[in-house]
């Protein structure tokens, strides 16, 4: 018995220790690709963060331009992204329950709902449910390009400054830190100047700066000029979205192979004990045959 | 003359950071040159070439810049285009090669809305990377 048991405990050892290659080998891969979707993040940033206090300013100074009031129909469209592959923790539950949830939400206002997944998992996920599907996209966060995103963007600001679509919102994931990824929910339009910067920005507007403010020229008008950076504001969100939660996929995926690392790191410990103890009993056994066997003899 | 902060940001990078005295830029109402000391001032810009005389030289260095945004505030100026390269950087046979496809596209677009304005926007950056790259010569 103690040597089949001896044979078992061998076996069980080698194909944790080959499961442990497999999860090590992506929580490499996933922190890599994390440090390369940490960059592009930060890269992009600059060109977005004026881009939108440009817009910000101009819903400031010239109020109306920037909200459509002539909605004809409650529609409204939600991009739900989410990661191509599982074995990322809860990453791609999280994302697509606060979409659900949103979505419910939605529908009780009244909203005829859309969605765009981004990403194989959220596209199943809304492909199951036989939602109305307006654009799909997978395999698209991990070569994301800026261009992609704003080509998406136009055909989906067109639609709004049509009036065909009443709201714009983009689910996602987004990167606190290594350890930490929070599903967040962003309305895109109709765009408001959220409560956080509200206050900052009243303070700056003391008299003379508010003067100062109004007296931007807009060429050749504010509403020429809106119709210009709407589509980018829209793509810069949409991008910076991808990219925040492409970063939070690697870094949930790591998280999760770590952590899953350790437990077969455990459960070898834990086996290689087992193993050390049925080989010495199977020594002390054998001695205890010799040493008993030899005693017999000697009589 | 005086000089000023100019920035030019892309998307994928921050092309330009650093102190101009004079701007050429091409927005909707032609070409429009800025001084220091401008008035706060936003204007979309044109796909098209941007002149930016550098300080050491006094002379005009020209870069192709696709449409985007303008931002004048507190005397510096941001320009937000969605790529940029300067003539010396064209790479003149990828230009020539997306003209010739943006024109195929043209071609096969007719006058189908989407498609053809996003070749139509294609076959503008390309024949103004061309006219960079050979304005420089």
């Amino acid at each position: 018995m103690a040597t089949a048991n001896i044979k078992d405990v061998k076996r069980r050892i080698k194909s944790v220790e080959s499961t442990m290659q497999i999860t090590k080998a992506m929580e490499l891969v996933a922190s890599s690709k994390l440090r390369k979707a940490k960059e592009n993040a930060i890269q992009a940033q600059p060109y977005f963060k004026t881009l939108y206090e440009t817009l910000k300013n101009i819903s400031l100074n010239s109020s109306g331009t920037v909200k459509n009031d002539s909605v004809a129909e409650k529609k409204a469209l939600l991009v739900v992204i989410a990661g191509d592959r599982g074995l990322a923790g809860g990453f791609n539950h999280n994302v697509l329950k606060l979409a659900q949830e949103r979505i419910d939400s939605l529908i009780n206002d009244g909203f005829a709902i859309s969605v765009m997944p981004i990403g194989k998992k959220s596209i199943e996920y809304f492909s199951k449910r036989s939602y109305d599907i307006y654009d799909q996209r997978a395999q698209f966060a991990e070569n994301a390009s800026v261009y992609d995103c704003l080509d998406i963007s136009d055909d989906v600001v067109s639609k709004y400054t049509r009036g065909e679509l009443a709201r714009v919102e983009i689910c996602y994931t987004t990167f606190a830190n290594t350890l930490s990824q929070i599903a967040k929910n962003v309305t895109a339009f109709p765009f408001e100047v959220t409560q956080e910067q509200k206050p900052e920005e009243s303070e700056e507007q003391t008299d003379t700066k508010h003067k100062y403010k109004a007296s931007v020229i807009y060429d050749p008008s504010p509403e020429e000029v809106l119709k210009l950076l709407l589509p980018k504001y829209f793509g810069g969100l949409l991008y910076g979205a991808v990219v925040d939660s492409y970063a939070s996929e690697q870094a949930a995926r790591r998280t999760a192979m770590e952590a899953a690392s350790d437990n077969a790191q455990e459960m070898i410990d834990n086996l290689s004990l087992l193993y050390n103890r049925a080989r010495q009993a199977q020594i002390t056994q054998e001695l205890t045959e010799i040493v008993s066997g030899s005693m017999k003899n000697s009589d | 003359m005086n000089s000023y902060k100019l920035k030019i940001i892309t998307p994928e990078k921050t092309f330009f950071d650093g102190e101009t005295t004079q701007i050429v830029v091409r927005t909707s109402e032609g070409d429009t040159g800025i001084l220091a000391g401008h008035i706060d001032y936003v204007s979309n810009i044109l796909t098209g070439p941007l002149k930016v005389k550098q300080i050491e030289t006094d002379e005009y260095r020209i870069a192709a810049v696709a449409d985007g945004i303008m931002v004048v505030a507190n005397g510096e100026v941001t320009i937000l285009p969605q790529s940029a390269e300067w003539a010396d950087e064209i790479d003149i046979d990828r230009a020539e090669t997306a003209k010739k496809r943006a024109e195929e596209k043209i071609a096969e677009a007719k006058e189908s809305g989407a498609a053809f304005d996003f070749a139509e926007a294609k076959l503008k950056r390309a024949l103004t990377r061309i006219s960079v790259y050979n304005g420089q010569k």
